[in-house]
């Protein structure tokens, strides 16, 4: 009974949050207040040059040019109260099951929210087009969203005459998480020329076995965890000891937004050191 | 957890059950839980003015009122009265004042059940509290099953707690395969809070908690008679099996549903039982009433807390961790107390 508990467990795990959608009523007249309910949506509205209309964000959220607003709960406990007592023409949340029953409530109680799935580079193309159009910057949206995927092309381009590098990307070594299928990472890594050995995996964000990793092969592995707990010990494994490190820094592979056109050309400096850049 | 029989459950009221007394402390302790509920409606970060809410539902602040603070008091006072009413009718049932209403194997089953939910991102189908639900009622069912075999009361407590030993091993199995965002997801729903509930679903809840309140109430004079022993009960009349039964089924549905709505939330049937029988005496016609209308305070009080503190944490925290960090203190206190006295 427990097998098949724990393998429809794993089949979960990676549920679809649902397409980008619009709950309560339509915003009205010009979005001048905006709250988010995650920092990457913040990215988001800052990218697209609208960060005096942001009034709420999210405790995650650490960017300097919205320190001083006040902050409205989490990603999976948003404060209902809160974010109403700001009055926003419009709030921007990462739809989840967590925070679903207190985004509901924030439409029925009059609060327009558009909802954001940011799990692959389609979805945060869409985002930014979306947001863009809500905000009345609907050329921004698009601009950002076309800087993205020529970006990709460009990339993708430079990465055809390299040769494929195996890599493991992690987020956190305590228990070790990697990039698996499914996510914007596993993409933008295919972007970059390189092969995901965790491909193989459940989930974008798996909780992988060390043992399959060293199994891997990695040649290349990339550190994109925000602390060094438990990474000595990974790294003296066998088979993990001989690979290449690197970090990846800055945020923009934790954080699914404009900055992934960045994060995605730093991917390709980190696969392929030797390249022509 | 002891198995020892508890004089304060075992002797017979030295205070007599009489009818003023009891609309004296349940008519106090009403007042108390409307008290409570006033004071809870008007916290929140939402600035709301009364008379305008009032005036006018639709407006921002009327909808703060009727759709946010007025359900969610309701729903901690509907959670508070089951897990105290039921905390105080387990504890006379199985003679032993220390058992929690968890005991039986209801919340290791409900956060098993809801977890799986969470795990299968079956939110869209009212996935956790139903889950929740099926999973505590499942796990009482087993529990009892084991139980009568032996007849016991202690064979069941016992048996629920190596089913909560049980499911607590399958959670953490299954915690190992959740991404971090989901992991948090059903870390939060374990640590129990009041959210936000349709009003179908607050008035399922509340239908399914009166009638099993008026269930236990109505037993409250054979649960006393009980907890002298099961052939002394049987001596003066009571059908033991049956009253057994019943009470165990009303408890258990009672607080499946409290944990369908709110997750885990501790030491509310545990403490206010406790702090109530060392003022009213052990007689359940008066402390079952009494610990259901103070479990309801308190509980409510408890979520007002949450958030007062939203401003210091930039979050709610869950309502189980204020009932955790309030109850445990208080309760080795008054187990040190009690063995001064003792």
């Amino acid at each position: 009974m427990i097998a098949a508990l724990l393998s429809l467990a794993v089949l979960g795990a990676g549920a679809d949050p649902g397409p980008l959608r619009v709950l309560g009523p339509a915003p009205r007249g010009e979005v001048r207040r905006v709250v988010t309910l995650a920092p990457s949506l913040t990215d988001l509205v800052l990218a697209l040059g609208a960060g005096e209309r942001l009034v709420g964000v999210s405790r995650f959220d650490e960017r300097p040019e919205v320190g001083r607003l006040p902050r409205v709960g989490g990603f999976v406990d948003p404060s209902v109260e809160a974010v109403l007592a700001l009055h926003p023409d419009l709030v921007l949340a990462q739809p989840g099951p967590g925070n679903r029953r207190a985004v509901e409530t924030l439409a029925e109680l009059g609060a327009p929210v558009l909802l954001l799935p940011l799990g692959t580079v389609a979805d945060v193309l869409a985002a930014e087009r979306a947001t863009g159009k809500a905000l009345g910057l609907p050329g921004q949206g698009e601009a950002l969203a076309r800087a993205l995927e020529a970006t990709r092309e460009r990339v993708r381009g430079r990465a055809r005459a390299e040769r494929r590098v195996r890599v493991l990307l992690v987020y956190g070594f305590e228990p070790l998480v990697v990039a698996g299928p499914g996510g914007f990472a596993d993409e933008l890594l295919a972007d970059a020329g390189a092969v995901n050995v965790a491909a193989d995996a459940a989930s974008p964000y798996p909780v992988y076995s060390v043992e399959r990793a060293i199994q891997a092969r990695p040649e290349l592995i990339l550190d994109a965890s925000d602390t060094e707990a438990g990474k000595e010990r990974v790294r003296a494994l066998p088979g993990l000891r001989e690979a290449r490190w690197a970090d990846v820094e800055g945020q923009a592979l934790l954080h699914p937004g404009p900055a992934l056109g960045k994060g995605l050309e730093q991917l390709f400096r980190l696969v392929h050191p030797g390249a022509p850049q | 957890m002891t198995s020892v029989a508890d004089p304060l459950v075992g002797t017979a009221g030295a205070v007599r059950f009489t009818f003023a007394r009891a609309t004296l402390v349940l008519g106090g302790l009403t007042g108390v839980l409307l008290a409570a509920l006033a004071a809870s409606v008007l916290i929140g970060e939402y600035p709301v003015h009364l008379a305008h809410a009032l005036a006018e539902p639709a407006s921002p602040d009327g909808r703060v009122l009727l759709g946010l603070r007025i359900p969610r008091a309701v729903l901690g006072a509907l959670v508070g009265a089951s897990l105290a009413a039921s905390g105080s009718a387990l504890q006379a049932l199985l003679r032993n004042s220390l058992a929690d209403p968890f005991v039986l194997g209801v919340s290791g089953g409900a956060a098993l059940g809801a977890t799986l939910a969470l795990a299968l991102g079956l939110q869209a189908l009212a996935g956790p509290p139903l889950f929740a639900f099926v999973g505590a009622v499942t796990a009482m069912a087993l529990v009892l099953a084991a139980g009568r075999a032996r007849s016991s009361p202690y064979a069941a407590l016992l048996t629920g707690v190596v089913f909560n030993a049980f499911a607590a091993a399958v959670i953490t199995c299954i915690k190992t395969l959740l991404t971090p965002d989901r992991l948090g997801e059903v870390l939060y729903w374990l640590a129990g809070s009041l959210g936000y509930e349709h009003p179908r679903t607050l008035l399922l809840g509340g239908g399914l908690q009166l009638a099993a309140l008026a269930v236990l109430w109505a037993e409250s004079a054979r649960l006393n008679l009980l907890s002298l022993g099961d052939d002394e009960a049987a001596s003066l009349g009571v059908p033991v099996r049956r009253t057994r039964a019943l009470v165990l089924l009303a408890a258990s549905l009672s607080v499946a549903g409290a944990v369908a709505l709110a997750g885990l939330v501790g030491f509310v049937g545990l403490i206010v039982p406790h702090l109530l029988r060392m003022a009213l005496g052990p007689d359940q016609r008066l402390l079952l009433p009494a610990s259901a209308l103070g479990g309801a305070a308190f509980l409510v009080v408890a979520d007002a807390a949450t958030r007062v503190l939203f401003p210091v944490f930039h979050a709610e925290p869950p309502v189980g961790v204020v009932t955790a960090v309030l109850g445990g203190p208080l309760f080795v206190w008054l187990l040190n107390r009690k063995e001064h006295l003792g």
